[in-house]
């Protein structure tokens, strides 16, 4: 290396390497002991958590080095020359620093879900443990055996929960259609017509916003069950209350309507059309973002709604959403040590679907929340 | 206090302007107050002048009106079928129809008996039963409206008596446009021109009446599942609704007045200290509000900044990291999360196995330590969502403000705090209020993870508070349980509803006045 | 026949804030009508008050002698071209132009017909299939004009069309649009605060100043007849001189007492201070540059005055002076006449002389601002 300002990468690519095969060796001898040691220093969780963020932080060195090995052939550097590598350098050092604070944040974001893939797969024991993969005391305990197995989604599939998935499904796909139809009618009426009651409206939904949901949730209950729409047929209802007020959030889409040019509106008026033909032939080509924001936003919403639907489905299995369902596994402690492990397939399951989705859709999710949420 | 000029401003040291504007702040809030409650007194006032000039429109109307229009305060539609709108005048017949059969069968029955909330309830009667030939018991048995349809239920009774009281506004509201309409149509048959016909109302309601066509679906959903409810759950809070009285079964419930405001103002009834306890968890709801709500703000920021620094690759990558946490279902993530910092879970596993501690952590027993963890993993849950908005705002900064700044010599901190920070503030200045005021009232967040506990120094409080509990989490769970011989107090719950409201309003309202974006737009521009 | 007649027109806004104050204009079949006027004086809003696009608070709007109040902008059988174009992003240039006759439902081939035919005039056939975004400033524009082309409505409405435009593109398209008119042979209102387009392209000009009408004429009339001091000021480059003065009054003759020079009133001017009876007294003095004459030595009826700013516009020189009472001046001086040395004579702190001539000035009151004669 002839470069000096390449020194501190090399030191720290030397110790990561170190560190790294460490825990390699450390991990592997779990399975195939080439060396035995007390237990109590090293398990499963520090090992991992050295080989995760070290291995990571490896990787980012060597880009680095990469980088700088690219600027070899160089001419001798002047005096100025010299003084702006030397910010080039600072530059360089506060970016690693940057590196390994995304890098660590990456880590703690996605920790929680990594341990709920890995337990998801443990079929023995199934209740709540200290550890991932290995009891450090198993060998003090006489017959706990930790499997691995898919035991737990075959469970899951054998019990309520494809019913649960089912009506959880079927509502989110009712709600997305019918919700975004609702905001969009309101958000474009609020963002382009001018009539007499559009403030008062609009501040009128906003103190209707102050007020807690909860509130609502009592009487939504009794009529629905007045009406027969609770218990058993508890999906109708539910489908009816998601969607009924979904009016009131029209705040991200009328930002977005806003950002259109209301020239556009005007030239097709006068081209002769109407304000319908306006909006389905002009504005809503140019609405694609904002609308498949509101799909998304509307279909994620009833899988997680938990209290609503628990109120008014009360104790009918059969009519419970995944989020009432899954809840109840964790309700008390027997449950909890029977069902854990299935709880955590069961997340797995439920996140997985939607969260493929939402990558699929990112870019629009990304646009509806930049463009309207801040300038409306 | 003193207002200086701007030249004045200008020669005061900093110190001084310091606390010209600190104490400027505060003075305005009693300003903002008195504001508000100006405010409130001129819209009555409007409102007021509004409806005698209504009034007066109504009289006039009839004594100019000719004899189509006179009859039309009788027929509702009269005057528009005399006059060739045939449409117009059979809707409002209709209208007029339904409603007075609705008052005659149901309405004013239930109005009859809004004042009392019933006064016939269900009743014990005793039966002989012969179990078995020759040999009788006798059975209390409960009679209620399911059984004997004379009994009142007094849910229904509210319940269908705000209705019809809806009901009736929205008819006098219609009978007010029929009156108008013939007034107008009058006016307009005088001066030569023709009226507008069905056919031209149909199509004024895809043209310039389309507005009207677009709301009707959103807001009546609105009106029946969010304003009715909430109309009713205001008027319960001066009930004794509980599920002890639920009107139907369990027997009658009436109106209570102010009691119940007045039971929770209070030190002592029966030994529970309502006002203290409400006085804790409205002052932890506050703090949690504001730590909630900042700590993303600023954090959420510093994330954004750190990303979109010129010279960090992957970009996309640590972005689309975060991202992923918004598409998986909060329940799910805050659920586990929360097991996993129980003492026997993985997170107290970890700390015990790398030797940090020996014994596990109670960080949902300790009532502060339950605090803490509250509030940082909410922050797990919100930074993604608010590094999105940063990005997006941070985009949009022009980058010459920075290019001029830094040829003026400002350092990266000082580009920071007067560029980058009170442009954020100025754009996110109304999302930070609806922010905190969101936070005061996220069931969800406390709910999954502590479910308000523990409960270590409010145990006798009402309501069986914990103390984690914010207003709402304590007035679902006295929705659910409740306590005392009423069961589940749903009255008090629409106290708390109500209380809750008002001080989120406060807030709101007093912010908004004092924001910088109603005021500075132009500065932006 | 497109006549269009605002009759006492008003706009207030619901803050009780008037934009147009009682507008009044007739203006003829096929004729070519200007508004102009500074930002915020109120065209542009009495412009869609007639294309429909804002509320008319009073007064009425009459095309071809009936009442269009209460109608639709679609109804009216108006064109527009707006300031930004407001093309249709997500369609081509062929269904942007095509949008309006599609909505009637107009057969294809007859669609096809048309667009083709205006895009063959507007010299856009090549980009038929493109999307606005592809295209540049210019065409975007030409798009524009042949939406609203293909129409054949009564009255062709635009509203700032060249604004977006840079100088160059802009005086091409001003050219442009006087033979697009010869082809259109409609009526034209057009919407500008450019003085120099208002001048070349209207029949008539309305100038206009804080929602009022300032005068109303042909381009000839309000630079030659302005009626008040600001439509003196506003039309002609550079502003005319405003100088406040004497006017005094010998028997039958004026004279102009402006820094010690003695300048009589003559020609038809003279004549019409005498028709009017119009008393002596104070004064506010218009001359146009082009009207001022150099000299560089003291000569009958000159004022002297020192050189500030030498503008070299090429064929001429734009000379600022200032006199001896503090008034400022600019003379219009073209350079073939003058000397290699008299133009190099011509630094800061000259000295000159300046004058002009008998029949070339304006009166205004100095309190009521309306010019004394017209």
């Amino acid at each position: 290396m002839k470069n000096k300002n390449q020194l501190p990468a090399l030191i720290l690519l030397v110790i990561g390497l170190v560190v790294t095969a460490g825990g390699l060796f450390l991990f592997i001898n779990r399975f195939v002991p080439m060396w035995s040691f007390s237990h109590k220093y090293m398990t499963d969780n520090a090992i991992f958590a050295m080989l995760g963020i070290l291995g990571l932080f490896l990787g980012i060195v060597a880009l680095l080095l990469a980088r700088s090995l690219r600027k070899q052939g160089q001419e001798v550097p002047s005096d100025t020359l010299k003084q702006h590598m030397g910010l080039k350098a600072t530059a360089r050092i506060s970016n690693t620093v940057i590196y390994v604070l995304l890098v660590i944040i990456s880590v703690i974001w996605l920790a929680p879900f990594f341990c709920i893939v890995v337990q998801s797969f443990r079929v023995n024991p199934t209740g709540m443990t200290r550890y991932l993969f290995q009891n450090p005391d198993a060998a003090l305990k006489e017959g706990l055996t930790i499997r691995f197995g898919l035991d737990n989604y075959r469970r899951l599939f054998a019990g309520d929960f494809p019913r649960w998935y089912l009506n959880t499904f079927i509502i989110a796909v009712v709600v997305a259609a019918v919700q975004t139809i609702i905001v969009l009618c309101m958000s474009y009426t609020l963002s382009r017509f001018r009539f007499k009651l559009r403030k008062p409206l609009m501040q009128f939904m906003l103190i209707l916003g102050m007020f807690p949901g909860m509130l609502t949730m009592i009487i939504l209950y009794q009529v629905l069950k007045d009406v027969g729409l609770a218990g058993a047929n508890a999906m109708p209802g539910l489908i009816l209350v998601y969607v009924a007020s979904s009016g009131m959030g029209y705040y991200v889409s009328k930002g977005f309507f806003d950002t259109i040019p209301k020239s556009l509106d005007e030239a097709a008026r006068i081209d002769g059309a109407t304000r319908a033909q306006v909006l389905y032939k002009i504005i809503l080509p140019l609405a694609k973002p904002i609308v498949i924001y509101t799909v998304l936003t509307a279909f994620m919403g009833p899988w997680g709604d938990f209290v609503f639907a628990k109120y008014v489905t009360g104790v009918t299995p059969e009519a419970w959403n995944v989020a009432v369902g899954l809840q109840q596994w964790l309700s008390t402690t027997t449950n909890i040590s029977e069902n854990y492990t299935m709880f955590c397939a069961g997340g797995v399951v439920v996140a997985i679907p939607v969260v493929i989705l939402f990558m699929c859709l990112q870019k629009y999710y990304v646009e509806g929340v930049t463009g309207g949420a801040v300038k409306g | 206090m003193k207002k200086y000029s701007d030249l004045e401003y200008l020669k005061l040291s900093k110190w001084e302007r310091f606390k010209y504007r600190f104490l400027s702040f505060f003075a305005a809030i009693p300003v903002a107050i008195g504001n508000l409650f100006l405010g409130i007194g001129k819209a009555l006032k409007k409102a007021g002048l509004a409806v005698a000039g209504e009034a007066k429109d109504i009289a006039m109307t009839f004594v100019n009106g000719d004899w189509k229009t006179k009859l039309s305060y009788l027929f509702m539609g009269f005057g528009n079928i005399a006059r060739g709108q045939v449409l117009r005048g059979l809707l409002f017949l209709l209208f007029e129809g339904v409603f007075i059969a609705y008052m005659i069968l149901m309405g004013g029955g239930y109005l009859a008996l809004l004042p009392t909330l019933g006064t016939k309830g269900p009743y014990q009667m005793t039966e002989r039963i012969e179990f078995m030939p020759g040999r009788f018991r006798e059975v209390v048995k409960t009679v209620t409206y399911a059984d004997d349809p004379t009994i009142h239920n007094s849910f229904k009774i509210l319940l269908y008596g705000v209705l019809t009281i809806f009901f009736i506004v929205a008819f006098l509201y219609t009978w007010r446009m029929n009156v108008k309409q013939n007034k107008i149509a009058e006016g307009i048959l005088k001066s030569g021109k023709p009226l507008k016909s069905g056919k031209d109302d149909l199509r004024s309601l895809v043209d310039d009446q389309f507005h009207k066509t677009l709301l009707a679906l959103p807001l009546t959903g609105i009106l029946i599942f969010t304003v009715l409810p909430l109309v009713f759950m205001i008027l319960v809070a001066f009930t004794n609704y509980s599920s002890g009285h639920n009107g139907g079964e369990t027997g009658l419930f009436h109106w209570v007045g102010m009691d119940n405001f007045r039971t929770l103002f209070s030190w002592d009834v029966g030994g529970v200290n309502y006002s203290a306890t409400f006085g804790e968890i409205l002052l932890w709801t506050l703090i949690w509000a504001f730590f909630a709500t900042f700590t993303n703000y600023f954090l959420g920021i510093g994330v954004a900044m750190i990303i979109n620094k010129k010279g960090i690759r992957f970009k996309k990558v640590w972005r689309t990291v975060l991202i992923m946490t918004i598409a998986i279902p909060q329940f799910i993530s805050l659920l586990y999360v929360s097991k996993m910092f129980t003492l026997n879970g993985l997170f107290n596993g970890f700390l015990m196995d790398l030797g940090i501690t020996h014994t596990a952590i109670d960080f949902w027993g300790d009532p502060t330590l339950a605090r803490i963890m509250v509030i940082i993993i909410n922050i797990w849950i919100g930074i993604p969502y608010l590094m999105l908005i940063a990005t997006g705002i941070l985009m949009n900064i022009p980058a010459d403000l920075y290019e001029s700044a830094k040829i003026d010599g400002a350092s990266g901190w000082k580009q920071f705090s007067k560029i980058t920070l009170p442009y954020m503030l100025f754009i996110t200045g109304p999302y930070l209020l609806t922010s905190f005021t969101g936070n005061m009232n996220n069931f969800n967040v406390i709910y999954l993870l502590t479910g308000g506990g523990p409960h270590v120094n409010l145990s006798n409080g009402a309501g069986n508070p914990g103390d984690t509990d914010l207003l709402i989490t304590w007035l679902f769970n006295i929705t659910q349980k409740g306590f005392g011989e009423d069961g589940a107090q749903y009255y008090l719950a629409s106290v708390i509803g109500i209380l809750v409201f008002i001080v989120v309003a406060f807030i709101s309202l007093i912010v908004y006045n004092l924001l910088p974006s109603v005021k500075n737009e132009e500065d932006f521009q | 026949m497109a006549s269009v007649k605002l009759t006492n027109v008003k706009k207030v806004y619901d803050n009780n804030v008037v934009a147009v104050h009682d507008f009044n204009l007739d203006i003829k079949d096929k004729e070519f009508v200007v508004f102009v006027g500074p930002s915020g004086c109120g065209k542009s809003t009495t412009l869609r008050m007639v294309a429909g696009l804002e509320e008319i608070s009073g007064g009425t709007v009459e095309i071809d002698g009936e009442v269009v109040n209460d109608l639709q902008p679609k109804d009216r059988n108006i064109a527009m071209v707006f300031q930004n174009y407001a093309l249709y992003p997500h369609m081509s240039v062929y269904d942007n132009i095509a949008f309006s006759l599609r909505l009637q439902k107009m057969p294809e081939d007859v669609i096809y017909s048309k667009v083709t035919n205006a895009a063959e005039i507007l010299g856009i056939t090549e980009y038929l299939m493109r999307k606005p975004r592809a295209l540049s400033g210019g065409q975007r524009q030409r798009v524009a004009i042949g939406r609203a082309m293909v129409r054949d409505s009564k009255v062709f409405l635009m509203d700032e069309p060249l604004s977006n435009l840079d100088a160059k593109l802009r005086n091409q398209m001003r050219a442009e649009i006087i033979l697009l008119r010869q082809k259109l042979n409609t009526t034209f209102i057009y919407v500008t605060h450019d003085q120099t387009e208002a001048m070349t392209l209207g029949d008539r000009i309305v100038i206009m100043k804080d929602g009022f009408i300032q005068q109303v004429g042909t381009p000839a009339e309000v630079f030659e007849m302005p009626t008040n001091l600001f439509v003196a000021e506003f039309i002609g480059a550079p502003k005319m001189n405003i100088v406040k003065t004497d006017l005094v009054r010998e028997g039958n003759r004026y004279f102009v007492t402006p820094c010690g020079a003695k300048i009589e009133v003559t020609g038809e001017k003279g004549g019409l201070l005498n028709e009017k009876n119009v008393k002596g007294g104070p004064v506010l003095l218009g001359v146009r540059p082009e009207h001022m004459k150099l000299a560089f030595e003291r000569g009958e009826n000159t004022m002297s005055a020192r050189l500030e700013v030498n503008e070299m516009m090429g064929s001429e020189l734009h000379l600022h002076v200032y006199t001896k009472d503090g008034a400022r001046w600019i003379v219009r001086v073209p350079t073939i006449d003058l000397t290699q040395e008299q133009r190099r004579s011509l630094v800061n702190g000259a000295q000159v002389y300046i004058t002009f001539e008998g029949k070339v000035m304006h009166f205004f009151d100095p309190e009521t601002e309306k010019n004394l004669i017209y």
